[in-house]
């Protein structure tokens, strides 16, 4: 262990796995078959989604029920820019600043209510959405959708359809989450926390809640227009099914089972989304919604911080089995911490339930 | 002239089933300050027990006593056994549960009963009635004063009765209501009850219009939702006119607005919240909370 961190301390180890990560991505996807290729890059698309979400709910605490709404909105927006022959480059542009445009509006105004208020108005997303784009039926083609073959691989690479679209995803996906994983460790990531914890001490320390908010939300519609441009090279096909209200429940369960505030949640959130309702379908298809609320209930209940802080969990538990120490015990009644300590720490939070119990925490201290 | 009073009637019917499930969201906040997505799931729930006792051979109105009790009930228990744990904690962490609860109910509905549409008998007889040269229907006016007389028990319980009033004390302070002697834990219970009973009378009133699926309340929570925030979460009285105007005014929006129509008249309550949100953002009715730190 203490070997493995010190490796890891050193910067030319960590450009080194950094070098081999990007090695093995671009090596897999000749290698494997085309059904596992296509597994990858829906996964690749959702994480997006869902690291969109985790930016607003996960790392800023504002409950959103409408980040598919943008994965659709992007969707449309890429649909509609191939099919009239505009330059890929456009049409990535556009698809990710129109729901960026919208999520803007909509936040400008949903921000200026507190906290729960945000919930209740981006449900109206989904659900005022289908019928919208139903409407819209000179741009979206109404109930029967849209599709497009823009990402079709060229003739020079000699590569397949399903290698060439995954390595669109791995490209944008891979940039946009080492953006995404820039903005939370910075400055902004500070904000974001500290909006979440406490709007009355963000605005003492002059962060003022509302901006950073409206901040980022923007930014996870902006991240879902990215999400909806890889869904139509992937995917090929959308229609206003792809934004109903029971797939962004589905988005929202997969970001808190996956781990809220994390980049590795993000992608295991990705691959919940693609791969469990594949399993639970082959078992049977009605069992899948009631499947999935338990899930997501049992993740809250026993694991708040969702599958990425699983590892944690498992290493404290196998820890405080293997080596009874007297000395901790001794510690616990008699030696609570200073009272301001607990509060400093960090602990992981899915919003804002701690993923260890105080008892725990005391013994640590 | 005839259309529009017609209209209306229907608006306000439509809107007491908003108003209804809107009041048992405002009921489940004031008592433990959060949101219950699933209400309309527990109301869907309800509608299906109905629907099951009647197909049972059970006459209808004792189908829909039964599920008003057996939801009291099930809301209490799902108050102690699940929700008490998140209460304490980070609000946006418990409207996930709820969120959790919704998608799990949905789902133990479709797999017991499948997502088809299923049948359900309509409390009040189907043929209309003229008004004023306008054809209004029986069961719009049935659910629209059925629903009025509820509410007008639901205050009585609140104002007139001790329950009532303890139910308001801990909604207002649970410390100091437990200090006080109040059994806070089981006055939760009763509230989440109390809302579940709500919205089982819902479920049964709205189930004959759209007929009986496990999504049939999405739409209707969405409506609820847009009230409780028009009404603002302080105000029961809000909350109910701001879900009748709701109602209202999307059925004449959805007539006489060319561009909405029919399909698009759900987004018609959101564009009355940002107009509300941008000039009154505590809502119609509601005070602005303002919260010691």
């Amino acid at each position: 262990m203490s070997l493995a961190t010190g490796l890891l301390s050193r910067a030319w180890v960590r450009w080194a796995i950094t070098a081999v990560v990007v090695v093995v991505l671009f090596v897999l996807p000749l290698q494997l078959d085309e059904y596992t290729n296509q597994n990858l890059a829906r996964i690749g698309v959702f994480a997006v989604a869902v690291l969109g979400l985790n930016v607003v709910m996960g790392y800023t605490g504002q409950v959103s029920l409408g980040q598919i709404f943008f994965v659709g909105a992007g969707a449309y927006v890429t649909g509609y820019g191939a099919s009239h022959d505009w330059n890929i480059v456009l049409v990535f542009v556009a698809s990710v600043l129109v729901p960026g445009v919208i999520g803007l509006l909509v936040a400008l105004a949903a921000a200026r209510l507190g906290g729960l208020a945000i919930a209740m108005v981006t449900i109206a997303l989904p659900i005022v959405g289908v019928p919208f784009a139903k409407r819209l039926s000179d741009f979206t083609g109404g109930s029967q959708g849209m599709s497009s073959a823009f990402s079709n691989a060229p003739g020079w690479t000699g590569l397949y359809n399903d290698q060439w679209q995954l390595y669109i995803v791995l490209v944008v996906g891979g940039a946009v989450f080492l953006l995404i994983r820039n903005l939370v460790r910075g400055k902004y990531g500070r904000a974001f926390a500290i909006v979440k914890d406490n709007e009355a001490v963000a605005a003492s320390m002059g962060i003022s809640p509302y901006r950073y908010k409206v901040l980022a939300f923007t930014v996870a519609s902006l991240i879902g227009g990215a999400s909806g441009f890889l869904y139509m090279a992937v995917i090929q096909f959308t229609s206003p099914e792809t934004m109903s209200f029971g797939h962004s429940i589905t988005l929202l369960a997969s970001m808190v089972i996956g781990g809220a505030a994390s980049i590795l949640g993000s992608l295991l959130g990705g691959a919940y989304y693609v791969l469990v309702p594949q399993w639970s379908n082959d078992i049977d298809p009605n069992l899948t919604e009631l499947l999935q609320g338990a899930l997501l209930l049992l993740t809250l209940l026993l694991l708040p911080g969702g599958l990425a802080t699983l590892p944690r969990v498992l290493a404290r538990t196998l820890r405080r089995t293997r080596t009874p120490d007297p000395s901790e015990r001794r510690q616990t009644p008699s030696a609570p911490p200073a009272p301001g300590r607990a509060s400093v720490e960090e602990t992981p939070t899915v919003g804002g339930i701690p993923a260890q119990s105080p008892t725990e925490r005391q013994e640590q201290a | 002239m005839g259309q529009f009073i017609q209209l209306v009637v229907d608006g306000l019917s439509n809107g007491s089933i908003y108003a209804v499930l809107a009041l048992a969201i405002v009921l489940v906040n004031q008592a433990t300050g959060m949101i219950n997505f699933a209400q309309g799931g527990m109301a869907v729930l309800s509608a299906y027990v109905t629907w099951r006792l009647v197909e049972a051979g059970l006459p209808l109105i004792v189908a829909i006593l039964l599920a008003v009790l057996a939801s009291f009930i099930v809301g209490g228990l799902l108050e102690r056994f699940l929700m008490r744990r998140f209460e304490r904690g980070d609000p946006d962490t418990a409207v996930v549960v709820t969120i959790g609860l919704l998608t799990l109910i949905t789902g133990v509905c479709g797999w017991l009963w499948t997502y088809n549409n299923q049948q359900f008998p309509s409390l009040f007889p189907l043929h209309t009635v003229r008004i004023f040269g306008a054809a209004v229907s029986v069961r719009s006016i049935g659910t629209f004063l059925a629903i009025v007389a509820i509410m007008l028990v639901v205050q009585a319980l609140f104002l007139g009765t001790k329950l009532g009033l303890a139910l308001r004390a801990v909604a207002i302070n649970p410390e100091s209501a437990a200090f006080s002697g109040l059994p806070v834990g089981r006055l939760l219970m009763a509230g989440w009850g109390l809302a579940a009973a709500l919205g089982a009378v819902a479920g049964a009133l709205v189930a004959p219009q759209l007929t009986l699926t496990p999504g049939m309340m999405d739409t209707a929570l969405v409506y609820a939702l847009a009230a409780v925030i028009l009404g603002g979460l302080s105000s029961p009285v809000g909350v109910v006119c701001a879900a009748w105007l709701i109602g209202v005014l999307e059925n004449l929006a959805a007539v006489y607005v060319h561009f909405i129509g029919y399909d698009l008249k759900v987004a018609v309550p959101f564009i009355l919240i940002f107009v509300v949100l941008i000039v009154r953002p505590q809502g119609l009715f509601g005070r602005k909370v303002v919260v010691r730190v």
